[in-house]
């Protein structure tokens, strides 16, 4: 918590400076963990549907009403390509900040928060070319693999005609 | 510094109406209304235009405004005639302080020698008319400027103007001796000083500043109490002052602005004769204030002996009235009504051309009843602040409209007060909603103002002779479609301009006079608002954008489009008869930019046009972009919305008589029409699960009287929404103008009717 | 010591901004009006310490404005500074002959600006 504080007080800087760490929140796809920085998180909530939006694609779930404001909600199971989620009252949008834009993300459940250090981050393995579009490094907490989510990435390319 | 940009800012924000201000006050003057107060505002735009650039150092600005604000002075008096060649000549100058203006603010540096010739015909004016005068009369404009140098901070010029010259000259050709820093002053006040609020006491306040001072009051000459005026002064006080580095400038200037209310001389001890004083006094005035001398004390008064002094000066006391000591304050203002006018300076100081007298007086009389209403208050508001309260009020809207509709009939019979309260509520909201609109409107004009110039410069270029008529100019509309507005105007009437009105040879030869006539004009049409831009020109020539369309893909070889048809093609992305792309209608870009910024703010266009005659596009403008009359229907299982301004009926299919075509789609035959037919699920892939014959028909029109009919799955009701951007965290999609939040809190989006038709002819075309 | 009150007219907006800056910056306290006419009017119920006035202003210009106050009960000794870009003096002359006090010529140089006031003001 305490390294919550300075960096709200005192700028991310500080916080790297003082613990060169980093705190995530890190939810699950299926088996799968991935994480983004709390910093960027704004909100979590249920999942309670989303109106679709025509031609975009399948990755884009529609778009739902956060306080008199439109926001975009992003299947992230479909976006790793393992076809849309079937989501129910259980499933969870973590809405983000990316750049000045809101956007939520459609996932299975929020597992934790973890403390990583910085220099436990490595680079995502060449390979699954997926994996290394959108995910910024790869970090291991507690002997679990923890993807680091690309934002960008992953809002990009939304249009169906791209 | 930021302060300096925070002025810099408030300053061209008030050149730009400035300039707006002068768009008017010249369109009116070329109508021939060409009173003096018409003369007036404009010489106080330039004048105010002038005033800021100084300030901040815009050297160009300023000598150019110069030049025009001496022009404009002349006119005003009458020195020189506004004839028609006098208005062009300032209307065109109008566009060059534009330019100088646009340029300060962008930082871009202008040829040197821009506006030149301008301003040499400015000088010659005024020098063919001032040769009527006295010799100092003839003083040409380009020497004002030589004397007017604007600098920021320019500290120098003040001093050197306010000095006196004849003595300053006479004094500084003798070297000074700093060791001998002694200097006399004498110094007898008139009357004048003290009616111009200036205070003795002040002035050796200042002058105490300069070294060390000694003052004497000489009280020689007080008239006994019988014979005693209370307004009169009968003191003269003798200063010394020792320092080593006062110069004679410095003294005088403790004095600037007293000059010629009161009798000094500066003399310095011990100096060569050449340094002998120059009385400044006026003799006029001397025998006019000074005849008798009042003995306040008669002892050596050192700085005290300001006391006395002000009470010469003293604040008005009305109670005092009868006490002499504190008489001098009382009824100036009917000494001031008997008194004959100030004393002048003897000798007028150097610079000042004789030609300018006359110019003054009618100036200092001239009472200016200006247009400017007096006692409107107005405050400044953050926009933001605005758009917050309009929002909320388009959300109250909503709520009391889904209240409303909650209120079924057994609900209605039961609670009659409830249903009372409601329709209050209702109309209260309503005129809350239209008095917060009022908020953000703004007259069209400020739009409009910038078209005349366009014009101007469009027949300068392209050899053609246009006027320009505007109508309606006060019409209102929300601020940010004015913003919206400039570009796509610009456009139209560059348009017009370039393809429409015809060259005056070609003109005659077609029976219209050689003038061709762009009409600007704005009204309020329900609730929207239509801006028209209409030419007598030859119309288009269908022929050719028919060829172009085909050529570049933007229609199918084979279709025969109808003449309105081909007349909107015109706003078809892609389409631009760029075979004369000009640098005036396009850079390329075509007037599909036209549609694509009036589609953003919700607007359509629709042109139309006959041979020979003319062209007319129609521009339709929501009143307001915040809240939008709906029709709420489902596609699939999605609520969507149409706009209700664009509906024409709904039928339900199963009473609509379709028929296909060759190409194997379908089209809706209604009364006779045939219209293309859309089934939203299908546009929208969504999958409709109701049964064919219980789905809708919603027939919609945008502008240009093309139908469509648009199939949706159900029909839900009327409702009003408040418009919300999906791409403040998306992007734009295709077939949507937006989003909506509707009373249960589920997203609905709005149905781009127009922006659909676009796609269809895409669609066909590929 | 009171904090001294300065009423600035002038039609233009920018001027009376820079105007304000400076002198609130100096520890004036400032009022503004946009013609003479708003002058008199803030006059009427206000009491100021010195005036600073354009005279080229729409509805009632600076020199009728000078000549309104001076003509008025109580602000015989008010002191009126006129702003001027003119260097020819004429409207200076006009101005001083209406019951002006001084001037300031624009642009102004913010310390000459104060010092002047205090030629002026006690």
């Amino acid at each position: 918590m305490e390294a919550l504080n300075l960096r709200d007080d005192m700028g991310e800087n500080s916080a790297i400076a003082a613990h060169n760490s980093m705190q995530l929140i890190a939810f699950s796809i299926g088996e799968q963990t991935y994480g983004v920085e709390i910093t960027t998180v704004r909100e979590i909530r249920a999942w309670n549907g989303a109106t679709p939006l025509p031609n975009t694609r399948e990755f884009v779930r529609g778009v739902i009403n956060l306080r008199g404001t439109i926001v975009p909600i992003f299947d992230l199971r479909a976006r790793f390509g393992d076809g849309p989620t079937s989501p129910t009252k259980n499933h969870v949008v973590v809405v983000m900040s990316v750049g000045d834009k809101w956007v939520g993300i459609l996932v299975d459940a929020v597992s934790d928060i973890l403390t990583v250090s910085r220099e436990d981050i490595h680079n995502v393995p060449e390979g699954n070319s997926v994996d290394t579009e959108l995910l910024n490094g790869i970090v291991t907490h507690d002997s679990r693999m923890v993807g680091l989510i690309d934002l960008h990435a992953v809002v990009s390319g939304a249009k169906l005609d791209g | 510094m930021s302060d300096l940009d925070d002025f810099k800012a408030t300053y061209f924000d008030e050149c730009s109406e400035l300039l707006n201000e002068l768009e008017e006050q010249f369109a009116a003057i070329e109508a021939g209304e060409r009173d003096s107060d018409r003369l007036n505002a404009v010489f106080r735009a330039i004048h105010s235009i002038k005033g800021g650039a100084g300030a901040f150092g815009f050297s160009a600005l300023v000598g150019f405004a110069h030049a025009y604000e001496t022009l404009l002075d002349y006119v005003r008096d009458g020195r020189v005639e506004l004839t028609d060649d006098v208005c062009a000549l300032c209307i065109r100058a109008n566009d060059i302080i534009a330019d100088h203006v646009k340029a300060a603010q962008s930082g871009d540096v202008l040829d040197a020698d821009y506006g030149m010739e301008e301003k040499e015909r400015f000088d010659a004016l005024a020098r063919g008319e001032a040769a009527d005068d006295d010799e100092t009369g003839g003083e040409s404009i380009e020497e004002f400027d030589i004397d007017f140098t604007p600098v920021m901070v320019n500290l120098d010029a003040v001093e050197e103007v306010a000095e006196a010259p004849a003595a300053e000259d006479a004094f500084d050709t003798a070297p000074l001796q700093p060791e001998t820093g002694h200097w006399e002053v004498t110094f007898t006040p008139h009357r004048a000083l003290f009616e111009r609020a200036n205070d003795p006491l002040l002035l050796f306040r200042e002058l105490a500043l300069l070294g060390q001072m000694h003052t004497r009051a000489v009280l020689g000459e007080i008239p006994p109490l019988a014979n005693f005026e209370p307004f009169a002064v009968y003191c003269t006080w003798e200063i010394s002052i020792v320092s080593p580095t006062v110069t004679e400038a410095a003294i005088r200037e403790v004095f600037e602005f007293v000059e010629g209310d009161c009798d000094i001389t500066v003399t310095q001890v011990g100096a060569p004769a050449a340094a002998a004083p120059v009385a400044k006094a006026a003799p006029a005035a001397a025998a006019d204030d000074g005849l008798d001398l009042l003995a306040l004390a008669d002892d050596e008064v050192g700085v005290p002996a300001a006391p006395a002094a002000k009470a010469a000066a003293p604040k008005a006391d009305a109670a005092a009235q009868d006490k002499f000591e504190e008489a001098p304050g009382l009824s100036f203002s009917e000494l001031a009504e008997t008194m004959a006018p100030p004393p002048k300076p003897v000798a007028p100081p150097r610079a000042k051309p004789a030609a300018i007298a006359p110019a003054a007086a009618p100036a200092a009389e001239g009472e200016d009843h200006g247009t400017r209403a007096v006692g409107v208050q107005s405050i400044r508001v953050d926009l933001d602040k605005v758009d917050r309260v309009v929002n909320m009020v388009g959300e109250l809207v909503i709520t009391q409209s889904m209240l409303t509709q909650q209120m079924d009939e057994t609900l209605r019979a039961r609670y009659t007060e409830l249903v009372r309260g409601l329709e209050v509520l209702a109309q209260t909201t309503r005129g809350l909603q239209d008095s917060v609109m009022a908020i953000r409107a703004q007259p069209v004009k400020s739009v409009f103002s910038r078209m005349p110039r366009l014009v101007r410069e469009l027949a300068t270029k392209t050899g053609k002779k246009i006027k320009l008529e505007t109508i309606g100019e006060n019409t209102e509309i929300d601020k940010t479609v004015i913003e919206q507005l400039s570009d796509p105007l610009t456009h139209m009437i560059r348009n017009s301009a370039d393809h429409g009105i015809e060259q005056p040879d070609v003109r005659l030869g077609r029976g219209k006079s050689e003038t061709g006539t762009i009409r600007l004009s704005a009204e309020q049409a329900g609730g929207n608002i239509l801006i028209i831009v209409e030419d007598d020109g030859g119309g288009i020539n269908r022929e050719r954008v028919l060829q172009v369309a085909r050529d570049k893909g933007v229609i199918p070889p084979d279709t025969n489009p109808t003449d309105e048809q081909i007349d909107q093609l015109i706003f078809a992305p892609g389409f631009s008869t760029a075979a004369e792309v000009s640098d005036l209608s396009g850079r390329g870009v075509g007037m599909d930019v036209v549609l694509s910024n009036i589609k953003k703010i919700g607007g359509s266009v629709h042109v139309r046009s006959s041979t020979g005659k003319g062209t007319r596009m129609t521009l339709r403008l929501p009143l307001t972009l915040a809240v939008l009359d709906v029709m709420l229907v489902k596609v699939g299982d999605s609520p969507y919305v149409v706009p209700l301004s664009s509906i024409v009926e709904t039928i339900q299919v199963s009473r609509a008589s379709f028929e296909r075509v060759p190409s194997g789609g379908q089209v809706l035959q209604v009364r006779g029409e045939y219209v293309q037919v859309i089934d939203l699920a299908k546009r929208f892939d969504m999958k409709s699960q109701t049964d064919q014959d219980s789905r809708f028909v919603v027939l919609c029109e945008a502008e240009g009287s093309q139908k469509v009919a648009l199939i949706v799955d159900d029909i839900i009701g009327q409702q009003q929404v408040v418009i919300k951007s999906l791409e403040e965290n998306f992007e734009r999609v295709e077939g949507i103008a937006g989003g909506t939040i509707l009373g249960d809190g589920n997203v609905a989006l709005i149905v781009d009717v127009q922006g659909l038709k676009t796609q269809l002819i895409h669609k066909n075309a590929a | 010591m009171t904090t001294l009150r300065v009423l600035t007219v002038d039609d233009s907006r920018t001027i009376l901004a820079m105007l304000h800056h400076t002198l609130s910056n100096a520890g004036f306290e400032v009022l503004q009006a946009e013609d003479g006419q708003q002058g008199l009017d803030v006059l009427m119920k206000e009491s100021v310490d010195v005036v600073i006035t354009d005279i080229n202003m729409p509805v009632m210009d600076g020199i009728e404005f000078i000549r309104h106050v001076r003509a008025t009960g109580n602000h015989q000794s008010l002191p009126i500074l006129i702003l001027t870009t003119e260097t020819s003096q004429d409207k200076r002359e006009l101005g001083k002959a209406a019951g002006g006090t001084g001037w300031i010529v624009k642009p102004f140089d913010p310390e000459k600006l104060i010092s002047v006031i205090h030629r002026v003001v006690h």
